[in-house]
């Protein structure tokens, strides 16, 4: 880094701060060298996210394979893509019962990591009527895409994808994610490019 | 009720159909691509001419002009194709996902505002209606608003996000709706927002995504009859619907660029 001019390092940090806050842990790439290396997920081959793979069962070779406890894969809500639903199919099962507020009565995250909560106007009376933001609690999560496959399009909008998290991941040689993985989704990106 | 398929229009457009109408010959006009495209009831293409942009909605007149509703302008063809006015100024349009008309005045959805603006027929904007109405107005996670005008003037628009179809009055008052979600039962709506795309004739015709479906509800809200369901490709959203003489409806896959007819079968 040592290289890089004032405001190249300044543009560097706001990238890196904007992806921070998108949950990607991306402050700590803005300390690794440019040139180095670093996993990341490519959400255009990952199953979990990928357009045309409608039907298919979550995969979740990110948590099953990963060295780090729980995973370094965590699943990231990009807000921008999110549609605040009332019934969000990342979050409910939407298969499950309705109850009397007209809402499915199970969660579909088997380790409860998402909070959804209503924001801006809210209609006590009435969810249907508010918006609800979702988000992922990364202590509790292990990246089992469950919730990323349900937010694809076209049941959802693909704002949930899988990430790895650069604070957690430990960037083995040779990651056990991608030597298992059927899509080769885990791709290794230069420092500079995962900051892009 | 059962429906049966009994044409499909494929092979027409390149990269997109997004609006359907039928005048009352029940002569089909897609939006697509950058042109209207217009079929007689056999499917034979019959004209088209091209739009200033890609059109996202179209809608026949009372008098046979055609409107088609575009990213923040709405062009006016006579009903041979022939450009007669442009609404281009009108600084309250969005994309214009949806046509209708009541009386003597246009409505176009603004899916950018989630409102639907009420013009009358020289452009001049009189109100909006759905904007805000209850709480929050419409929700269109898809990008999509989408609306109909019934033979009383009462306007039907789908609102996915609340997974109903509420029913406003020219004025934009709310009068009521119907749907409610349901994952299982297929008299509701699934998914995260459905109903995405309407139609209005003596019922009320919808289409949904994940899993898509075609579906026929009678004014107080009964289902009557699943359409169409697996034809469909699995990855389509937005389906536009119109409805036709003697029952016949119209559904655009979205992804096969294709428009299924459907009639429902004697009993």
């Amino acid at each position: 880094m040592s290289g890089l001019t004032r405001r190249a390092l300044l543009g560097t940090a706001v990238r890196g701060t904007v992806l921070a806050t998108m949950g990607g842990g991306a402050a700590f790439l803005v300390q690794k060298a440019h040139g180095q290396v670093v996993w990341q997920v490519d959400a255009a081959r990952c199953i979990n996210s990928r357009l045309g793979e409608a039907g298919v069962e979550a995969c979740n070779l990110c948590t099953t394979e990963c060295v780090v406890a729980l995973s370094a894969v965590r699943a990231v809500n990009e807000y921008s893509k999110c549609g605040r639903c009332n019934i969000c199919p990342a979050y409910f099962n939407i298969t499950s019962a309705v109850d009397d507020l007209g809402l499915p009565s199970e969660k579909l995250c088997p380790r409860d990591a998402i909070e959804r909560k209503p924001i801006g106007k809210v209609d006590p009376e009435d969810p249907a009527n508010n918006f609800y933001e979702y988000i992922i609690d990364e202590v509790k999560c292990d990246g089992c895409g469950k919730c990323a496959i349900k937010c694809k399009e076209p049941l959802g909008l693909g704002s949930i994808v899988l990430k790895v998290r650069y604070d957690k991941c430990v960037n083995c040689n040779r990651c056990a994610i991608s030597e298992k993985c059927p899509k080769d989704a885990l791709q290794q990106l230069p420092v500079g490019q995962a900051l892009r | 009720m059962q429906y049966r398929q009994v044409q499909m229009i494929g092979g027409k457009f390149h990269s997109a159909v997004r609006g359907l109408a039928t005048d009352s010959r029940g002569w089909l006009y897609a939006a697509g691509d950058s042109r209207i495209q217009v079929f007689d009831p056999a499917g034979a293409l019959q004209r088209q001419w091209t739009t200033p942009r890609p059109p996202h909605s179209v809608a026949v007149a009372g008098d046979g002009s055609v409107y088609v509703g575009q990213e923040a302008r709405i062009d006016i063809f006579d009903a041979s194709g022939k450009p007669v006015r442009a609404w281009t100024n009108l600084g309250i349009l969005g994309p214009v996902t949806a046509l209708g008309f009541v009386g003597n005045s246009v409505l176009a959805a603004d899916a950018a505002d989630r409102a639907i603006r009420r013009f009358d027929l020289t452009g001049r904007f009189l109100n909006h209606i759905g904007k805000n109405n209850p709480v929050n107005g419409f929700l269109i996670p898809n990008g999509v608003l989408d609306f109909a005008v019934d033979a009383h003037g009462v306007i039907h628009a789908a609102n996915p996000g609340k997974h109903r179809v509420e029913r406003y009055s020219p004025a934009g008052d709310l009068l009521g709706h119907i749907g409610k979600f349901d994952g299982n039962d297929p008299a509701g709506f699934t998914g995260c927002c459905n109903p995405t795309n309407l139609a209005v004739s003596d019922r009320i015709y919808v289409t949904e995504k994940a899993v898509p479906r075609a579906k026929a509800y009678d004014f107080s809200g009964k289902l009557l009859a699943v359409i169409a369901s697996s034809v469909f490709d699995p990855n389509v959203k937005n389906m536009s619907i119109a409805a036709a003489p003697r029952g016949r409806v119209y559904v655009v896959d979205t992804v096969k660029l294709a428009i299924l007819a459907f009639e429902p079968v004697a009993p």
